[in-house]
């Protein structure tokens, strides 16, 4: 509703992701919500539940054991959501890039929407991300956003959209 | 008059809940979200899209928060005390039985933890109905609120219910039921959009329930249970803050040694 619309950037709940990171940006990120550069006066809070979250905070260049989490996580997420890649491993892979066990940043799977730089991304920088992502989230519409790889079919059952096979596993999609 | 106040119950709770937030940032020594915040987040969730696990788990959710609605509206209308306690676990057994409803370990595990609270708190609080009976009578809430001198003769029974707000409100150090860190959220984690907003608008009514137990102590005069009121809610503010989560055994055996031993001893003074 249009009415709603405005509130959105007023609470943005974040859900954190380590997708293989060296821990320096999720070590950030936790620096950005604790008291002294203090998120949660934007109204953020960091739910650790992909169901009731807006912002998709990812750290790491994609390992191939977290690719699928990160998939699932992702299609877990109600819209609107906006996808906030953190550090240089998550937006290019950074030192990693082209390691036979990574993936070259979360772009090749599902749509990031802001990019922060840095090796750790300082505080600062998540916090003006944040605010960036806010304005997308706001500018977004409630269609359904559906991961680039690894997924399968979205489907109805019994007349209602499922999200049930949106993310399948890698096995069986790597057979067909 | 009174149905407008029982009409604006959760706005009341969510101004609550919202300068508790506040509180706790100042604790900190930092700025935290506006007093409006909860509303906020109220609107937004009615902006997401609602994932729904199947139709019981979600209705389960908006009974939780009607029975919840009524039993505040009791305590509103000064109806029989027992009657709200009893209506007020009614609530929470919908509550537990959405936790069971789905298949997620999380949702078990919280709802398993919430059977626990409830057994932890639950003497404690027919223990307070029973010693304001004794005082006053009554279990009439507005029979209890015509006598005073509540804290005079049941001291140890108001520390007693000191040590089970905590539980209700779900903070340190007896906040295992949410427990963020572990089992996300426990019930609440299969939840989302419009349904969850029910349950986060039932945890403002949660505030109003357990205060307004703060409040009867205050008795005829409305100053000393606001002043109750508002020391209760510093204090656990104040223990939250400085205080880690201590296991759901532990929290049991907390409860049923020292606050169940300082109830009884409290009844046991005034009955003698």
């Amino acid at each position: 509703m249009k009415f709603f619309t405005p509130f959105r950037k007023k609470s943005p709940w974040v859900l954190h992701y380590n997708a293989g990171s060296c821990n320096g940006c999720d070590i950030e990120i936790l620096a950005s919500l604790a008291p002294k550069y203090d998120l949660e006066r934007f109204g953020v809070i960091n739910t650790g539940n992909p169901k009731q979250s807006d912002i998709f905070l990812v750290t790491g260049p994609v390992t191939y054991r977290s690719r699928e989490r990160l998939v699932e996580l992702y299609s877990q997420i109600p819209e609107p959501k906006v996808v906030v890649a953190v550090g240089s491993c998550t937006a290019t892979g950074g030192v990693f890039r082209g390691m036979y066990n990574v993936e070259d940043g979360i772009d090749r799977y599902i749509p990031v929407d802001v990019y922060v730089p840095g090796c750790a991304a300082s505080p600062q920088l998540i916090i003006d991300a944040l605010v960036k992502g806010l304005e997308v989230l706001e500018a977004k519409s409630k269609e359904i956003e559906k991961p680039f790889k690894l997924f399968g079919a979205i489907e109805t059952i019994h007349n209602k959209l499922s999200r049930l096979n949106m993310a399948t596993k890698v096995e069986p999609h790597e057979k067909d | 008059m009174i149905l407008v106040w029982i009409a604006l119950a959760p706005l009341l709770g969510g101004l609550l809940y919202g300068a508790e937030r506040m509180l706790r940032a100042r604790m900190q020594r930092r700025q935290g979200p506006p007093l409006l915040q909860p509303f906020y987040d109220m609107f937004k969730l009615l902006d997401k899209r609602t994932l729904i696990i199947h139709a019981p788990h979600a209705l389960l959710a908006l009974a939780h928060f009607a029975v919840l609605w009524f039993s505040i509206a009791a305590i509103f209308l000064g109806w029989n005390l027992l009657y709200i306690i009893f209506l007020h676990l009614f609530a929470q057994i919908l509550l537990i039985l959405a936790g069971y409803s789905v298949r997620s370990p999380y949702s078990h595990i919280g709802s398993n933890r919430e059977l626990l609270m409830v057994v932890a708190y639950e003497p404690v609080l027919i223990l307070v109905a029973v010693g304001l009976y004794l005082v006053s009578g009554s279990f009439e809430i507005s029979e209890i609120l015509k006598t005073g001198g509540y804290l005079m003769q049941l001291p140890l029974l108001f520390a007693a219910l000191l040590m089970i707000v905590p539980i209700k409100v779900k903070k340190s150090p007896f906040d295992i039921g949410e427990a963020h860190q572990e089992i996300v959220g426990g019930i609440e984690v299969e939840y989302s959009g419009v349904f969850y907003e029910f349950l986060y608008m039932s945890r403002f009514l949660e505030y109003l329930f357990i205060y307004s137990f703060v409040y009867l102590f205050g008795g005829e005069s409305h100053w000393v249970g606001a002043v109750l009121v508002a020391g209760v809610f510093l204090l656990v503010n104040l223990v939250d803050n400085a205080t880690a989560r201590v296991r759901p055994a532990q929290m049991v055996k907390i409860i049923y040694t020292v606050a169940m031993a300082l109830a009884v001893l409290n009844l046991a003074g005034v009955l003698l």
